[in-house]
């Protein structure tokens, strides 16, 4: 096993390889409280990367209600399970990384999901914690609860699924960070399928082998964020690349959010893959259910989004989810608006901080009606 | 260098690539006839003493298993001049050629040096500068060959699904839509044999070669499988040995119980055992 840091855990984890971090690094952020689990994303890749034959169950992009949704089933309760209580408090992870509690000839902690673990792509949908008892009034975190988790591949930078297979049929590109699995090289083993916790690496029945998400890498090769970015009507997330965890760009909307504001967080950062898609936990959900989830950052990042109406470089930020089909690789505050730009500076998105709202009189004088909406 | 690297640099160190000496040696019969011997219940086995291969589990490189299901091989070999053959029979209680994400195939392999003047290299799968010929023979294979390859149907009564890309689009525009099948990856397509004719520079090296020459087929039958594995003795493959009567060679196996969940390094293998290569008989009249 190589040693590697790892930013998420704030030290040196194993891994079976060396490795030197992608120039860039694909990343995803989701704002979990603006979800509404309306699976637009889900169908938005069905339609283009999973029709065929063998991927019916494939859901490379899909969401859950937590916390009694999952897919495939009891995924990440399964994995805690074997993994064991851990400690979590930071700055530095002193628990298990699933590389640290590999059993005896295995490379990683893992599973095989039985093939009834996919039968229900739904299960959980909208339960929430518990009912409502008599008398039961509003207080934050909400006594009874749930969200929705919208989940990818989470391209790690140190991959259970590559750091597994035997034949090395999975990669990392270095110009993007994107995980791949090379559909001309697996051989159907499925230690990858064992080796991801997030269990985002499927098998097809009729191809013999396992697939993965690409990462939308021809659309993000061209500038354009990913299917199930454009796709989402809830504007609740944005797609780009972060940088080196050492030197964030505070122009980076990513980097700002990720690295400096530090509102959006890993999925489950113990396991130790430093997973790279990233959540704004939802503001009101028990914290101690958060921290499990999150790592020990989801009081400071539910704060802080709070406050971001007071914060206008975090909310200038915050503004470009939904906002372009275009990757932003940099942002500035200009006036009252966001301004976003690709890869070469040139602006590719303007949009106001603040919607702009009409109020009009509460009675129609014309009409002779007291209007019901007046926003 | 990685960790499997280091660990082969080691195998290589420590494991000498000399044939084991308490293994009988295997002597492929001279048998009378042409072409490939795929046939387990073929005749010709009748002419060969079954050998008793013992398995080892593979501990060596992550992942692995340390008891695999199968711990003995019978092993018979024969050739006939122009293709040389071995029918392997295992105990297996269970026939697992149903390709599931919880389910794995039953397969075996033989393997045998390119270089057939040379010592033989690395028993495990070979080493870099010392290529094997691996010739696996897979269950789901059979399945497909003897009755289709199941659709999502068949493993899926209750699938229902609209419409695939292959039934609206043309098979060029489809293509993407098939996955590994779509770039023919070898392990997926239907293929003429149960058997892939591979060749390995050791671990995770294992490459199915454009020409395919390898044939077999294999039966379960009670709890027994008995598959039988042949390839020409002499081709243009320069990845594939030159096995030529009264000479002698070396030979391992591998077996995988799917049942067992056995798959990749998860295996039971056997080191190198000689393999005597029967003369051919005197033509008549040579004195």
């Amino acid at each position: 096993m190589a040693k590697v840091f790892n930013w998420q855990l704030g030290r040196e984890i194993d891994f079976p390889y060396e490795v030197e971090r992608p120039e860039k690094q694909f990343a995803m952020i989701f704002d979990t409280n603006k979800c509404i689990s309306c699976q637009t994303c889900t169908v938005a890749c069905k339609t283009t990367w999973t029709q065929g034959r063998g991927q019916e169950y494939m859901f490379w992009n899909n969401v859950e209600t937590k916390p009694y949704g999952y897919y495939p089933l009891g995924w990440d309760v399964n994995i805690l399970d074997a993994l064991g209580v851990q400690a979590m408090d930071g700055p530095v992870y002193q628990g298990k990384t699933l590389f640290d509690a590999a059993p005896t000839g295995e490379v990683i902690l893992g599973y095989v999901p039985d093939d009834r673990d996919y039968a229900h792509p739904n299960i959980g949908e909208d339960d929430s914690t518990g009912t409502m008892p008599r008398g039961a009034y509003m207080t934050a975190p909400h006594m009874q609860w749930m969200f929705y988790l919208p989940r990818i591949c989470n391209h790690c930078t140190y991959a259970a699924c590559l750091g597994a297979c035997p034949r090395q049929s999975i990669y990392k590109r270095r110009e993007d960070g994107i995980v791949l699995l090379d559909q001309s090289r697996c051989r159907g083993y499925r230690e990858c399928v064992k080796a991801c916790p997030y269990k985002k690496v499927y098998f097809n029945t009729q191809t013999k082998v396992s697939e993965k998400c690409i990462g939308c890498y021809p659309a993000v090769e061209g500038g354009r964020q990913t299917q199930c970015t454009t796709s989402c009507i809830g504007k609740i997330r944005v797609q780009g690349f972060l940088g080196k965890p050492d030197k964030p760009d505070a122009d980076n909307p990513l980097d700002y959010l990720v690295f400096i504001k530090k509102v959006a967080l890993p999925l489950y950062p113990q396991f130790g893959l430093e997973p790279n898609t990233y959540y704004i936990p939802p503001v009101h959900v028990p914290p101690a259910y958060l921290r499990q989830m999150f790592g020990w950052g989801v009081e400071r990042a539910i704060e802080t989004y709070k406050r971001a109406h007071e914060d206008t470089k975090l909310l200038a930020a915050m503004t470009l989810f939904g906002a372009t089909p275009e990757i932003s690789h940099y942002f500035r505050v200009d006036g009252d608006s966001v301004v976003g730009y690709d890869a070469k500076q040139a602006e590719i998105v303007r949009v106001p901080l603040r919607e702009p709202a009409v109020v009009r009189e509460l009675y129609d004088i014309k009409h002779k009606v007291y209007r019901t909406n007046i926003t | 260098m990685t960790v499997r690297g280091l660990a082969l640099v080691v195998v290589m160190l420590s494991a000498p690539p000399a044939p084991a000496l308490a293994q009988p040696a295997i002597t492929a019969v001279r048998v009378s006839g042409a072409g490939p011997i795929a046939d387990p219940a073929a005749r010709v086995w009748k002419d060969a003493r079954p050998v008793k291969v013992a398995m080892l589990a593979q501990t060596v490189t992550l992942p692995n298993l340390a008891e695999p299901a199968v711990k003995e091989l019978s092993v018979r070999a024969v050739h006939n001049g122009g293709w040389i053959a071995f029918l392997i029979e295992w105990t297996d209680a269970t026939l697992s050629d149903r390709l599931l994400v919880d389910s794995f195939g039953d397969q075996v392999a033989v393997q045998l040096p390119v270089d057939v003047k040379a010592a033989p290299p690395s028993p495990m799968m070979g080493h870099v500068g010392g290529r094997v010929n691996i010739m696996q023979w897979r269950a789901a294979l059979q399945h497909d060959i003897d009755k289709g390859a199941p659709s999502i149907k068949d493993l899926y009564p209750h699938a229902w699904t609209d419409v695939y890309p292959d039934e609206v689009l043309g098979a060029t525009d489809a293509r993407p839509y098939a996955g590994a099948l779509g770039i023919e990856n070898p392990v997926s397509r239907g293929v003429a044999s149960p058997v892939l004719d591979q060749m390995a520079e050791g671990w995770g090296s294992m490459t199915v070669k454009p020409d395919q020459h390898a044939l077999g087929k294999g039966e379960w039958k009670e709890g027994t499988w008995r598959v039988a594995i042949t390839r020409p003795m002499v081709s243009d493959d320069v990845n594939a040995p030159r096995l030529v009567p009264a000479t002698r060679t070396a030979v391992a196996f591998a077996v995988w119980e799917g049942g067992h969940r056995e798959v990749g390094a998860r295996k039971a293998w056997s080191p190198w055992i000689p393999l005597v290569i029967q003369a051919a008989p005197p033509k008549a009249g040579a004195r």
